[in-house]
């Protein structure tokens, strides 16, 4: 199950962020997230070290902790997402895919011309979008 | 799923968009009618390019950016290619289109063509108007791909265009 969503601007700005559980751990959650963006840093910055060829925007697993996962993916305008899952056996495909669909709800919802650029998105269609995309998420490997 | 998109439609917003600007909503100031379309352009360009470049590696330098705008993303605009690509590899790019297609439909006036300087300049000065737009759009784009830079443009002979792209360092 996904347990929270991520988009941090290429300042480090959070713009947009989910957590999807019932208990009260979003803070833990928003901790995680911002630990993960040193990692994001760290990949990018030495390609070579983290064997990650050919610049792709999909990151990969950034760092697995005791009861969750965190995968990342950097777009070309430096806009990050992060998504932490608590699935231990998640197949890449599948993370690829829901960051494919969480890309272009993101492009869908910036291109809106209400939306500030930098600015927090509001949207609650996006939020939605989101949420239907993480509702989703996994059921094609199980079906 | 490609949304198509009238090409007379937006032969006409944008004549008539800068006919307000520079008409209407600040006809004594023209750098500020000019500033003003430049920063639609911006805005453009800026959302065009993260819908362009899903699914794209990410750039390693400028010239991949540059070379990005020239093909893919003029390509999505205009249906073409920049016709010309050149560098003096200090981070200034200059980018030909032959026939660029906001300018394909448009003629000086031949009436007062073999008169005085004046009215040449004078036109010369309300096509460049057109211009501020494009300008913006490369520079929304480029801005959002993490290059700062300064673009002009200048028309050689009518349906050709170049666009001038100064990276800030």
């Amino acid at each position: 199950m996904i347990v929270c969503v991520a988009v941090v601007g290429h300042q480090n700005n959070p713009l947009y962020i989910q957590s999807f559980t019932e208990a009260d751990d979003a803070l833990k959650l928003h901790h995680i997230v911002h630990c993960s963006l040193d990692v994001v840093d760290e990949r990018v910055n030495n390609p070579k070290k983290s064997g990650l060829t050919l610049n792709e925007t999909f990151l990969g697993l950034l760092y697995p902790t005791e009861n969750y996962k965190v995968y990342g993916y950097l777009t070309n305008t430096k806009v990050k997402f992060i998504l932490v899952t608590t699935d231990l056996d998640v197949r890449d495909a599948d993370v690829r895919n829901f960051f494919r669909r969480f890309h272009a709800a993101y492009v869908d919802a910036v291109s809106n011309p209400f939306h500030v650029p930098g600015k927090k998105i509001t949207s609650r269609t996006f939020a939605e979008r989101v949420s239907n995309i993480v509702k989703s998420f996994g059921l094609s490997s199980a079906g | 799923m490609g949304r198509e998109v009238s090409e007379s439609c937006i032969d006409g917003l944008l004549t008539e968009m800068v006919s307000s600007y520079c008409n209407r909503f600040y006809s004594n100031t023209p750098e500020l009618a000019a500033r003003r379309i430049e920063a639609i352009g911006y805005q453009v360009g800026h959302q065009l390019s993260e819908r362009y470049t899903m699914e794209r590696p990410r750039f390693t330098d400028h010239l991949e950016a540059i070379k990005f705008i020239c093909k893919d993303f003029w390509s999505e605009l205009f249906k073409k290619q920049i016709d010309n690509l050149k560098t003096n590899h200090r981070g200034t790019f200059v980018l030909q289109d032959n026939k660029f297609r906001w300018l394909s439909r448009m003629s000086g006036d031949p009436s007062v063509e073999n008169g005085t300087q004046d009215p040449e300049s004078k036109a010369a000065q309300a096509m460049s108007m057109y211009l501020y737009f494009p300008c913006g759009i490369i520079r929304g784009a480029l801005s959002n791909l993490g290059i700062p830079c300064a673009v002009s443009a200048d028309i050689s002979s009518l349906p050709a265009c170049s666009f001038v792209i100064r990276i800030k360092v």
